[in-house]
């Protein structure tokens, strides 16, 4: 197995680590500042193969027929570009896609579904592409030096058609994202609270907490709060010391983004749901009455005509 | 000309089955429901007596989404510790042609207005209709929606938009609205396995249990049921308005109470709540039934109050079923006439008060009242299990006492004055027999 | 020309994929809806012809409707298996446009969700894509070139400009749908829908099985003795709690939260 990296501006996206641990160390690192990334994944990979150019399924199908890995099986990180490149690279390659791997070998895939509540495992006989879930591996890392070599892709024809899509720049986080992703205490809400103004009484519970407030993609979608308080994979990817969840069932795309918080609080419904699995206190309650019992004992935004 | 011929306001039975009889007749029908689809809002107890469809759709039985099929009913009569249960059981209505079925409403009524559509009607959801049109001389002539470009013409309005009716007031035909008219049901719905269910109320099958309840409902007037479905079962109450906010009770805590008395927690045991809902049902019967019928407009179900809430009975589709039925074909032939009016439009009143849906509304004029009379309620169950306690109960070595003796000792006991009592046995005699 | 929306019908009641969703509880995800929107509104200030497309089972033909009522002008369904392979369901869906100017889906699938059928359609369409988009300015000459902002990882954006054929992906909470008149909401449901059958065959999907967290590999244990590195692996000295499950009334459970968190160290 090959994990494949695309890398902009010399870094590497989240989950690249564990992508190369799935890939038993061996990696392709394509873009721009490939070197630099290289540094960054040394702790995990042993085998880095380097390709200045821009990470196109052309260029990539290239790299690996010069290297002679045109056997293995291709992982890359579930991340934007890793899922951008993905089906392009399954698709020029003429392989199957596994999209949102949660472990992956070269025998036996399993891909998250349900919105990250099932599982349905494959046997695939030929090799594939595979994105890996962020997050949810862990990395094996290891003393030694891993072997660099850069790949110079040759004979490759100009694209025979004009690009209609260009990048113009990359925005850094912006203050209120930064604000979430650094929140050493985090209070999160999902599709169990029953309307949007239970979120500006989350707000409010979480600002008596001393605490920033989170949402699942759910509730972004509704549009009851903004992308920037999204949690999870295609969200903000935070490092809470303590994480308080209310109606949040725990699908792998926004639990991954949750890093390993010392103490977990969730209020559901369903016992069995993964997030009350992994929490140090799980409480089973209708979320929205225990929002409103919080907000009465802590002082604030009590609910009008709720019970 | 009108965007159709008929709109039907309201996709629950009353307006289903107006909408297939209208459009049975060759009429153009819309029909709109406020729901993402029909039946997606609408609740009841449980248990559905279909034998008026045999008119409407043949052999209504093979497709209709039924639970089970009542063959066990039950009344049920609770005192603080014990409780007297008259229970008949048929197999027969286990049978086409059937008797009553319990069904969920969100498939039935679904399963009901697909049966409009099929006849040719337009089901238009997710709209709410928000008012009536009258064209210059004040007749209805159409309804405006809450969606964008909104207003729809027609020749007939049926308004079928359920309990306490916006359209019939907005089309003033409701004498004052009076919160005694109206109960307040409440129900749990409690999963448990189709095996225990089938265990614990003596079924097989698609056999169903119906039990009505008299008592248990914490003081406050009203009485309860309890419906089988395949593996849920319905619990609930049935609450008079004035009284509960008077007690200031709340309604899930009755329930709770109702759940825990003993002849009934060893039915619900173990059941999860899947679902709670509450909901207002017309309980007045005759005395709160609005004019009917307008130039242009006609009411049916428990819009024009059609419901039959009379203690051990309450049904109500099948009153909206047939009063929409009624509905539909009337105001089919008062387009076929030509005329539109009141007056054209009677031809439905004139059905309704020649079949079942009023003349069991005459019958039962003064049960709903004496069921809910604070004697009845508060007196009838201590006295009714007071005295079969003491006949069954064997009191050695003192001989049995006559049960006459009883009958009085315990009608004394709790607080009915014989006169009372053959008053009350009159008016149910009258309104019963 | 056509602007080409590609929606998918899933059960909207919980994400349970399956070849027939119970047909009450299904219409299109909050994502597939903004790129509806997206669309139509593009068509507004042009003489583009809005298609909407869904592959999937005949009761998928209400998502069509549904389109059709908020303006969609023409509508196709491919006749296919829902649990078919994305990448086929791409195939399909692009043998069914031809040569769009664009074409806009959902980022996700509420159900599948791998995201990975926009790609596909670029990839076959060979034309370039923008996915994961979180914020677009339309121009006011719907043929010019626009700006759209698109989510990378750790809370960082891409600005981009799209200047010509390209598949474009936007998540829910972008843009809300436009309600249906009356009117177009009576005739959606009389307008035609092309039904292409669909080729290439499903790919089996294996039986679905509860979602559990694999293990997480951590780094080897620090510490000189055997006993210091097991103390390392097993956590035993931190105060953390044991995985407690507690079913209490909210008031109760609100208590217990605050309780905690002064036990932890959270609250004075
Ligand atoms: C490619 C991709 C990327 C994604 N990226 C992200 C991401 O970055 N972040 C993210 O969050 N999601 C992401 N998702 C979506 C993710 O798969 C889940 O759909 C989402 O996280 C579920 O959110 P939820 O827990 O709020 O809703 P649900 O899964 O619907 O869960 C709601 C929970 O509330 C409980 N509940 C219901 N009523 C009550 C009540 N009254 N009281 C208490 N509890 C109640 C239920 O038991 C349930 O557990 C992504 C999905 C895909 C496919
Ligand atoms: C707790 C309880 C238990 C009951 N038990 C039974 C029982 O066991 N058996 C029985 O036969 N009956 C029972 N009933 C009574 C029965 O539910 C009603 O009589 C019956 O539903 C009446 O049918 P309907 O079509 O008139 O009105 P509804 O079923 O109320 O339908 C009205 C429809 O109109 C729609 N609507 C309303 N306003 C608008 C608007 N402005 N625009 C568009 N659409 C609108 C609603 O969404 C709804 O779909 C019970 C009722 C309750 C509350
Ligand atoms: N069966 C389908 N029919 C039409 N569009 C689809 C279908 N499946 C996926 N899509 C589109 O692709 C997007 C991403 O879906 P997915 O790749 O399944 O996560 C959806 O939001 C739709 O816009």
């Amino acid at each position: 197995m090959l994990a494949v990296i695309p890398v902009r501006h010399g870094v590497a996206p989240v989950g690249s680590d564990e992508t190369v641990c799935e890939a038993l160390g061996n990696v392709l690192l394509v873009g721009t500042g490939t070197a630099t990334a290289a540094t960054s994944l040394a702790h995990v990979a042993t085998q880095i193969w380097l390709v200045e150019s821009s990470p196109t399924a052309h260029v990539i199908a290239a790299a690996i027929a010069q290297v002679g890995l045109t056997a293995e099986s291709l992982i890359l990180p579930a991340s934007p570009d890793g899922r951008d490149l993905a089906p392009q690279l399954a698709h020029h390659l003429q392989r199957t896609l596994f999209a949102g791997s949660i472990a992956v070998t070269t025998d036996k895939v399993s891909v998250a579904r349900q919105g990250g509540l099932a599982i349905a495992d494959f046997t695939p006989t030929t090799p594939f592409v595979a994105t890996l879930q962020i997050g949810i591996r862990g990395i094996d890392s290891h003393g030694d030096e891993p072997v660099i070599t850069t790949v110079e892709v040759s004979g490759l024809s100009a694209p025979s058609r004009a690009s209609s899509v260009s990048s113009v720049a990359v925005l850094p986080p912006d203050a209120s994202t930064m604000d979430l992703s650094e929140a050493p205490r985090i209070v999160s809400g999902g599709a169990g609270l029953d309307s949007g103004q239970r979120f500006k009484q989350l707000q409010s519970i979480s600002t008596a907490l001393d605490a920033s407030m989170g949402v699942t993609r759910v509730i972004t979608d509704r549009g009851w709060a903004e992308h920037e308080r999204q949690i999870g994979t295609t969200g903000v990817i935070v490092q809470p010391d303590l994480y308080i969840s209310f109606g949040v069932s725990g699908a792998v795309q926004h639990t991954s983004g949750l890093g390993q918080p010392e103490h977990i609080i969730s209020v559901n419904t369903d016992a069995h749901c993964p997030m009350m699995q992994m929490s140090d206190l799980a409480i089973v309650a209708d979320a929205n009455a225990v929002l409103d019992e919080l907000a009465q004992l802590l002082g604030v935004n009590v609910i009008e005509g709720a019970s | 000309m009108t965007d159709a011929d008929i709109i039907v306001v309201g996709a629950g039975p009353a307006g289903s089955c107006a909408a297939i009889a209208a459009a049975r007749s060759g009429k153009r029908v819309v029909l709109i429901e406020r729901g993402p689809f029909p039946g997606s809002k609408n609740m009841y107890g449980g248990v559905i007596y279909p034998r008026i469809l045999d008119e409407l759709i043949p052999h209504w039985f093979e497709t209709a989404p039924i639970q089970r099929w009542v063959v066990r009913r039950s009344t049920m009569v609770l005192s603080d510790t014990g409780a007297l249960n008259i229970d008949y059981r048929s197999n027969a209505w286990g049978q086409a042609p059937y008797n009553g079925a319990t069904a969920y409403r969100p498939d039935f009524d679904n399963w009901l207005a697909q049966q409009a559509v099929a006849a040719g009607a337009d089901l238009i959801c997710s709209t709410t209709v928000t008012g009536l049109l009258r064209d210059d001389q004040g007749r209805v002539c159409g309804v405006s929606t809450d969606r964008p470009d909104g207003d729809l013409t027609a020749s007939v309005v049926i308004a079928c938009d359920g309990v306490n009716s916006f359209l019939a007031k907005q089309a003033g035909l409701y004498p004052t609205a009076d919160a005694d008219n109206y109960t307040l049901g409440v129900k749990e719905t409690l999963s448990l396995s189709k095996h225990i269910i089938d265990e614990r109320f003596g079924v097989r099958d698609n056999q169903g249990v119906d039990i009505e309840i008299l008592g248990g409902t914490s003081g406050v007037n009203g009485g309860g049921f309890i419906y089988t479905n395949l593996d849920t079962i319905a619990v609930g109450v049935v609450l008079k308005l004035s009284k509960l906010s008077a007690q200031k009770k709340r309604p899930e805590d009755i329930i709770a109470e109702l759940k825990r008395h003993p002849a009934i927690a060893p039915l619900v045991e173990g059941g999860q709540v899947v679902e709670y809902s509450a909901h207002l049902i017309p309980e007045a019967g005759l005395e709160m039934m609005p004019k009917m019928v307008a130039d242009g407009l006609l009411i049916a179900g428990d819009a024009a109050a059609l419901c039959l809430a009379a203690g051990i009975w309450l049904e109500g589709v099948n009153f909206a079923m047939a009063s929409g039925m009624y509905a539909g074909q009337s105001a089919s032939a008062a387009i076929n006439a030509n005329n539109v009016s009141a007056n054209s439009l009677k031809s439905y009143t004139d059905r309704l008060n020649k079949t079942f849906v009023l003349q069991d509304h005459k019958k039962l004029r003064k049960i709903p009242h004496l069921v809910l009379s604070d004697r009845i309620q508060h007196k009838y169950p201590a006295f009714v299990t007071g005295v079969v306690e003491r006949m069954f109960r064997v009191d050695n070595p003192t001989p049995k006492p006559g049960v006459r003796r009883i009958v009085s000792q315990e009608r004394k006991k709790a607080g009915i004055k014989l006169s009372e009592l053959v008053r009350d046995a009159l008016t149910g005699l009258k309104g019963f027999g | 020309m056509t602007i080409a929306v590609c929606i998918k019908w899933v059960n909207y009641s919980g994400p349970v994929e399956s070849d027939t969703p119970d047909e009450r509880f299904a219409g299109f995800s909050f994502a597939d809806q903004a790129a509806l929107e997206w669309a139509l509104r593009i068509a507004e200030n042009s003489s583009d012809e809005v298609l909407v497309l869904t592959a999937g089972p005949v009761g998928a033909e209400a998502v069509l409707r549904d389109a059709l009522s908020r303006g969609a002008h023409r509508a196709v369904r491919i006749d296919i298996d829902l649990t078919s392979d994305s990448s086929v369901i791409a195939r399909n869906l692009v043998g069914a446009m031809s040569q769009p100017r664009m074409v806009w889906c959902g980022d996700y699938s509420n159900d599948r969700g791998s995201g990975s059928v926009p790609s596909f359609i670029a990839a076959d369409l060979n034309i370039d894509q923008a996915l994961g988009l979180v914020a677009l300015e339309l121009p006011e000459n719907a043929n010019a070139s626009f700006a759209a902002v698109r989510r990378l990882d750790g809370g960082r954006r891409e600005q981009l400009l799209i200047s010509g054929s390209a598949v474009l992906s936007v998540e829910g909470s972008t843009v809300r749908l436009r309600r249906a008149s009356l009117k177009n909401t009576m005739s959606a449901s009389k307008q035609e829908i092309q039904v292409i059958t669909a080729t290439g065959g499903r790919m089996d999907t294996p039986a679905l099985r509860p979602y559990r967290p694999r293990p997480r590999v951590t780094l080897a244990p620090i510490g000189l003795t055997a006993l210091e590195r097991v103390k390392h692996i097993t956590d035993t000295s931190s105060s953390k709690g044991h995985g407690e499950t507690v079913h209490a009334e909210p008031s109760a459970a609100a208590t217990l939260i605050l309780e905690s968190l002064r036990k932890w160290g959270y609250l004075p």
